[in-house]
């Protein structure tokens, strides 16, 4: 220890507090940043090493004073790590919500417009003609309705169908993305592996990764784990989609199911995974349903219809062709082949039997109008769910994005008195420097001239 | 337990997520408001909406089956007055019979003009008959032709019964038919009109036969009629019914999917004034930090 070393001391003291205010500043401006996490100075007392003269000496280590050995993300790996988890849950709760909202607008139901006013009319039409079966306007009035149930069918059938096209295209996107940010989240593992090696510690690059982390769980529910190397690796559903500097590839397979690196994958979150069960199951079930109810009413209209006599005598041909959502049609286009007579007569009569039973075919607990009601039933109900979820997911995954924020975000007032706090020490430190510089100004220049 | 810092990025985003759900509160319920309707969508109310498409169903079967009923009892009138004026006439063939009876065998031009009587309220009968309601003739079955009895008065309709559903596996058979009422072919009304008439001008005594034919075939048409009524009471009640049940179920319908408009009020100005509290609170609360208090 000279006297020369406490000049060094004050010098390296102020050469750290100026980068602690260095860093408070760089925590300030990045407050609004996006996946930015605080950081901190980490200073170290260095104490004297003895024998060595500190003028000459090489290293500012060698001297008794603080040290600023860079700054450390103040972040929990614990606490980001959940919250990836639970944005992983959000983005498929979310999407699966938003899907099904989409499904539900398509039914447009309850209303006077719905597919079951359509129905109920087509029934009262049954109705006006058994009424009175000679009446040609009862019978024209009744192909209407009935094209009006077709048509109402084909456009519930076609926007289902849009749908699921829309969602193939979402779900190609959020592939795309996912692939992209799977080479990202690569080439930035290598370049922190090699900073890391060299001590180079870049928090920006970490706080980079870390976002892409968090939207790669938002798309894909991909979970991923810190290295001691500092990368991280990042699995879907258990397989590796990237490990250190490489990133398998993710796909859709023909049956709609998301592949990593060629093998099939289920998973419980993740954007995609909510397109991809709503292109496997969700949208192919309700499209089923809404068959099954064309196929319905058909196939009840056609068995009666066939079983009567027009009005000219003649045995009732089939009502409706087709038999799915999307291909049912009126097949009837001249109102006198209308069936409404159960009884045969040779040149037609004005029996209202069949007609009467077909009206009746609205009141079935099995027919066309329950297996719909059913369905609308089954539509509410998921949609209900769906959103239900979302909401309470959406709320799990703000308190542990909060939780983040709160560990690794920036406060003001934390910065603030920071700020203050390596002010003072650098006016501190500046006071000693003068003292000493002062001291030695004694010592040097006052020294033996008592009395002069 | 561990005090949470509080940074800019957390408050900013729980000041934001709290004015985000009373805004989406504030905007379903003012939904719910202008549409007039709780249930909007399925979603709404799963239960509700299933059990409101079935109430639309009931609703406009019951509204269908008071149409099917008033069609049911105009028929059914058409059939009473009908019967009612065939039984008048009848009634006045029976004094002519009597009439003819007493004139005694000598008085060939008296009976002769009853007979035109007869053969007159005949043609009246036999018009009467083939009365049509909306084209139809109400007494021939279901025929495609325009009339149950030929000029000769032979029955051309066919046996086939005409119904209105006027409830649920409800369905009144409205018709009679022309041999029913009328009598059989070779042996109806008609055929013993022109005997009477036959009667009337040759063979007298044949009269006292054609007088208890006579009131036969009136007590038939008596009895025809008496059914007629009481399917027109039955079918008049059922209509009754159904309009009070297409009511009910408007009421039902009604509270199921309309909304309390007193109630929702209330709700949408207490949403609003969350709303409002929410955006009062996110504007004051963060507006100082250390930074105003260090000069």
């Amino acid at each position: 220890m000279t006297s020369f070393s406490a000049l060094t001391n004050a010098a390296a003291a102020l050469a750290a507090q100026s980068y602690g205010m260095q860093i408070t500043g760089q925590n300030i401006a990045n407050a609004d940043t996006e996946g930015y996490t605080r950081e901190r100075v980490n200073e170290v007392a260095t104490g004297p090493v003895p024998g060595v003269v500190t003028l000459y000496a090489t290293s500012s280590k060698t001297a008794g004073t603080v040290n600023a050995l860079g700054a450390s993300r103040l972040n929990d790996p614990l606490i980001d790590a959940r919250a990836r988890t639970q944005e992983g849950l959000s983005g498929y709760a979310d999407t699966a919500a938003t899907t099904m909202s989409d499904i539900e607008t398509n039914f447009n139901e309850p209303s006077d417009t719905g597919l079951t006013e359509q129905l109920n009319s087509y029934w009262k039409d049954w109705s006006a003609v058994a009424n009175n079966p000679s009446d040609s306007a009862a019978r024209s009035a009744l192909l209407q309705q009935a094209n009006t149930v077709t048509d109402t069918l084909h456009s519930t059938s076609s926007a289902l169908s849009q749908l699921e096209t829309d969602t193939q295209a979402g779900l190609a996107s959020s592939v795309s993305q996912i692939n992209t940010l799977a080479g990202q989240v690569g080439q930035l593992n290598a370049q922190i592996a090699v900073d890391q090696a060299t001590g180079h510690d870049n928090p920006s690059l970490s706080d980079q990764r870390d976002l892409l982390l968090s939207k790669l769980a938002t798309l894909g529910g991909a979970q991923s784990q810190l290295q001691p190397d500092g990368t991280a690796t990042v699995t879907m559903g258990g397989l590796t989609l990237v490990a250190g500097a490489t990133a398998s590839t993710v796909a859709v397979n023909g049956s709609n199911l998301l592949t990593v690196g060629g093998t099939a994958v289920t998973l419980s979150s993740g954007q995609a995974q909510a397109q991809s069960q709503a292109l496997t199951t969700t949208l192919p079930g309700f499209q089923a349903s809404l068959d099954a109810v064309a196929s319905k009413l058909a196939s009840d209209v056609n068995s009666l219809h066939t079983s009567g006599y027009d009005l000219n005598g003649n045995p009732g041909g089939a009502f409706f062709s087709g038999a799915t959502a999307a291909t049912i049609s009126v097949a009837i286009t001249d109102p006198t082949a209308v069936a409404a007579s159960a009884t045969p007569s040779a040149s037609g009569n004005l029996d209202n039997g069949l007609a009467t039973q077909l009206a009746a075919l609205g009141t079935s607990t099995t027919g066309a109008d329950a297996a719909y009601r059913t369905l609308v039933a089954n539509v509410g109900s998921a949609s209900q769910r769906a959103t239900e979820q979302s909401t309470v997911q959406d709320s799990v995954t703000a308190s542990a994005k909060s939780l983040q924020a709160s560990s690794s975000g920036v406060s003001y007032d934390d910065e603030v008195t920071n700020l203050l706090t390596f002010q003072r020490a650098y006016q501190a430190s500046s006071r000693v420097l003068t003292t000493v510089d002062d001291m030695l100004d004694t010592l040097i220049n006052r020294t033996g001239r008592v009395g002069l | 337990m561990t005090v949470l810092r509080v940074t800019e990025a957390n408050a900013a985003s729980g000041s934001l997520a709290g004015l985000q759900a009373a805004a989406s509160r504030l905007s379903a319920l003012q939904t719910q408001l202008s549409s007039g309707r709780k249930i909007t969508k399925p979603s709404d109310d799963p239960v509700g909406t299933v059990a409101a498409l079935a109430l639309r169903g009931q609703l406009q079967r019951s509204n269908q089956y008071q149409a099917n009923a008033s069609s049911g009892i105009g028929w059914l009138s058409q059939v009473d007055s009908t019967l009612s004026s065939v039984q008048t006439q009848a009634q006045q063939v029976r004094t002519l019979i009597l009439q003819g009876s007493n004139t005694g065998a000598n008085d060939a031009s008296s009976r002769n003009a009853l007979a035109d009587s007869v053969d007159q309220l005949r043609q009246s009968m036999l018009a009467l008959a083939n009365t049509t309601y909306e084209g139809r003739p109400i007494f021939g079955g279901t025929t495609a032709g325009s009339a149950a009895f030929d000029s000769s008065g032979a029955y051309v309709g066919d046996t086939g019964s005409i119904v209105r559903t006027v409830g649920a596996n409800d369905d009144v058979q409205i018709n009679q038919t022309g041999t029913a009422v009328f009598g059989p072919n070779g042996g109806n009304l008609f055929d013993l009109l022109t005997t009477v008439s036959s009667d009337l001008r040759t063979n007298p005594s044949g009269l006292s036969g054609d007088l208890a034919s006579l009131d036969a075939a009136m007590s038939n048409l008596s009895a025809q009629q008496g059914q007629a009524g009481s399917v027109y009471q039955r079918v008049q009640l059922v209509q009754t019914n159904a309009s009070k049940t297409s009511l009910q179920l408007t009421t039902e319908l009604s509270g199921l999917q309309d909304v309390d408009v007193a109630d929702m009020a209330i709700q949408v100005s207490s949403a609003n004034l969350t709303y409002q509290a929410s955006l009062q609170t996110t504007a004051n609360i963060r507006q100082t930090s250390l930074l105003d208090y260090l000069k």
